[in-house]
């Protein structure tokens, strides 16, 4: 049957639910997922552009191994070229090996290309051509067999220049290929270095993140536990913009504390009927002194009716009408705190409460004869409050007094304001005291030093209740000899002042 | 002829004024005490015959009186009326020692029904109710 019920509250959420359930999710699973992905997108990353570089290497290399070939073929066609200015042999060697690096660089001249810096391509190209026409006029010259020195020797000078300027460029083109390669190779080593310590900071980021991330509704969640284990019902409140899988727990919580509220309003009830027991004694006997009072009048007007004159008959006959209205505000001061009532919160003049409230147990004081004194500041602001349901608080501490004080006990009820809006209501009484290790549990439910059968353990614990309910709190300090229970309570600057209308309590002036 | 001296004791002005008539038409000798304190004082200074006292009463108890007025004297009959009359307090009275005890409300004939058997007990022999 619970479980119908459960699934039943699940699928409606109940009102109060509302604010918590009204929020996007982003619920952990989401953002560890999200986590994940951002770290695999990141992997994707680094694992690409690692390819692109590799692959950039490559194409490097292929270019180093171009211009080292080319510089091959034209030192191979500087040598030949020397051969043959010293034996005069090998010219042809030279035109080939010049023809070849020639080729080399026809065939790769668009791969040479490189994006970081740009080539004298046309220079290269230039030289390159000018060294192969003078190769090629030497080589008609050697073939014509003509001897013309000077035009020869022209040829030379011209094959050094731009032989020596070609083998220069192409050194210098080989060495800074040769460069970028190791600047990359560099780069690539370090990467996952870099990677690694990103990695690191990364994974200690998200660590933090999520730990905060769940530490933070778990700490607001322990405080929450906190807060109502003193008896503050209220409902959590959504604190986060989002709904993740605590809210699951909020909502659970809230459910609980209203089944919570629910239990304490019957408990504030079943206390409220042990209370009316305990006072009914005491009502009883105070309710005998008037009728007494209304017995011995009636029946000393039927003895002596014919002695007595008419003022004394008039007097008599006021008399009982006096203890009758006496006995009525006694039953209806009882009835008042037993009736049934919705709560209501109202302005309410806390030192007449505490004072109607401490009458209620007077009879049952003098029972034991316990005198109670009652000392109330005049002017005393207005609470908001549940009548009936503080009254129910004084009557707990003035009847828990009782208890505790001797045959020589004294009780003090006082009520006065404190600054900035606080009323605050002590209850005082000259008992034993309340031993140090049993003090932090008294406001504990079903907590009682009373034996089996006397006390309930729940009258504090229901006291608190209503206490946290108003806002308000509720203190003990005891030392033996003196136990002061604290009510206090705020006030509101909107609430009726008393201040303006005269306490209707007021004792007369003398 | 001696008359017996009566000391009434309630807190309630009523209950005195009341019964005071009556009991002094008996044949009594009736002192009123609204204040117990007082009549503590009255009790230490004379010696009553019958003391009829309240027991809730306001920093006293009818008890205290009780036991003070036995105290003073053995002969003392204290009588006990009380709005409060449980068997407990009904035993702990006779075991001090208390005369007799009349539950609230009584008819005032009950108390001098009381009061002048507890006269004649005591030797007052011109005590009658009327």
């Amino acid at each position: 049957m619970p479980f119908h019920i459960r699934d039943k509250n699940a699928r409606m959420a109940a009102p109060d639910d509302k604010d918590l359930l009204d929020r996007p999710i982003f619920s952990f699973r989401l953002q560890i997922i999200l986590g994940f992905f951002t770290f695999f997108i990141l992997s994707v990353l680094i694992t690409i552009s690692a390819m692109i570089t590799i692959n950039k290497i490559e194409k490097r290399i292929a270019t180093v191994q171009t211009w080292d070939r080319f510089l091959f073929n034209i030192e191979q066609a500087r040598r030949w070229e020397k051969n043959f200015f010293l034996y005069g042999t090998n010219l042809k060697d030279a035109l080939e090996s010049t023809g070849a690096a020639l080729k080399i660089l026809n065939e790769n001249i668009n791969n040479l290309d490189s994006p970081d810096y740009s080539w004298q391509k046309e220079e290269i190209i230039r030289h390159l051509d000018r060294y192969y026409i003078e190769l090629n006029r030497l080589s008609q010259l050697v073939e014509s067999n003509r001897t013309q020195p000077a035009f020869q020797n022209e040829i030379e000078a011209n094959l050094r220049q731009f032989g020596a300027r070609m083998v220069e460029e192409a050194a210098e083109m080989a060495a800074r290929e040769y460069d970028m390669v190791s600047r990359w190779l560099h780069l690539l080593q370090k990467v996952p270095a870099y990677f690694l310590v990103f990695l690191f900071f990364l994974m200690i980021y998200m660590t933090r993140f999520l730990s905060i991330r769940f530490m933070k509704p778990l700490k607001y969640l322990v405080n929450q536990t906190r807060r109502i284990a003193k008896g503050d019902l209220t409902p959590l409140r959504p604190v986060r913009k989002f709904r993740d899988e605590f809210t699951t727990v909020e909502v659970a919580i809230n459910r609980m504390l209203k089944e919570l509220e629910n239990r304490q309003k019957s408990l504030i009830d079943s206390h409220k009927l042990r209370a009316v027991g305990i006072l009914t004694a005491g009502v009883a006997h105070e309710l005998n002194n008037p009728l007494n009072n209304i017995m011995l009048t009636a029946h000393t007007l039927m003895e002596e009716f014919k002695d007595i004159d008419d003022n004394e008959k008039l007097d008599m006959v006021k008399d009982i009408i006096g203890e009758t209205d006496r006995s009525r505000s006694i039953v209806h001061n009882l009835l008042d705190f037993t009736r049934e009532s919705q709560s209501v919160m109202e302005p309410l003049n806390l030192g007449r409460l505490a004072e109607e409230t401490t009458k209620l147990a007077v009879n049952q004081a003098k029972v034991r004869g316990v005198p109670i004194h009652i000392q109330i500041e005049r002017h005393l602001p207005d609470i908001i409050g549940d009548r009936h349901q503080l009254k129910q608080v004084f009557l707990n501490l003035v009847l828990n007094a009782l208890d505790a004080v001797g045959s020589d006990g004294k009780i003090h009820v006082r009520v006065e304001s404190r600054k900035p809006n606080l009323v605050i209501a002590q209850v005082e009484d000259n008992g034993s005291g309340i031993s140090a290790d049993v003090l932090p549990h008294i406001f504990d439910p079903f907590f009682t030093t009373k034996p089996v059968g006397k006390g309930t353990g729940l009258g504090l614990s229901v006291s608190h209740g209503i206490i946290a309910k108003h806002g308000g709190r509720i203190s003990v300090e005891s030392t033996p000899g003196r136990t002061i229970f604290t009510v206090t309570l705020p006030y509101y600057p909107t609430a009726r002042g008393a201040e303006e209308k005269p306490a209707p309590f007021e004792e007369p002036p003398h | 002829m001696k008359k017996p001296e009566l000391l009434l004791i309630d807190d309630e002005p009523m209950v005195g004024q009341r019964l005071k008539g009556g009991l002094e038409k008996l044949g009594c000798v009736v002192e009123i005490c609204e204040d117990p304190a007082r009549a503590l004082d009255l009790i230490k200074k004379k010696n009553f015959d019958i003391v009829i006292t309240d027991v809730m009463m306001p920093e006293i108890s009818g008890m205290q009186v009780l036991e003070a007025a036995r105290t003073a004297s053995a002969e003392t009959r204290v009588i006990i009326i009380t709005g409060f009359a449980t068997a407990n307090l009904a035993r702990e009275a006779m075991e001090k020692g208390a005369y007799d005890m009349i539950a609230k409300p009584f008819k005032p004939a009950d108390l001098r029904k009381l009061v002048v058997k507890a006269a004649l007990e005591m030797g007052y022999s011109d005590i009658k109710e009327y």
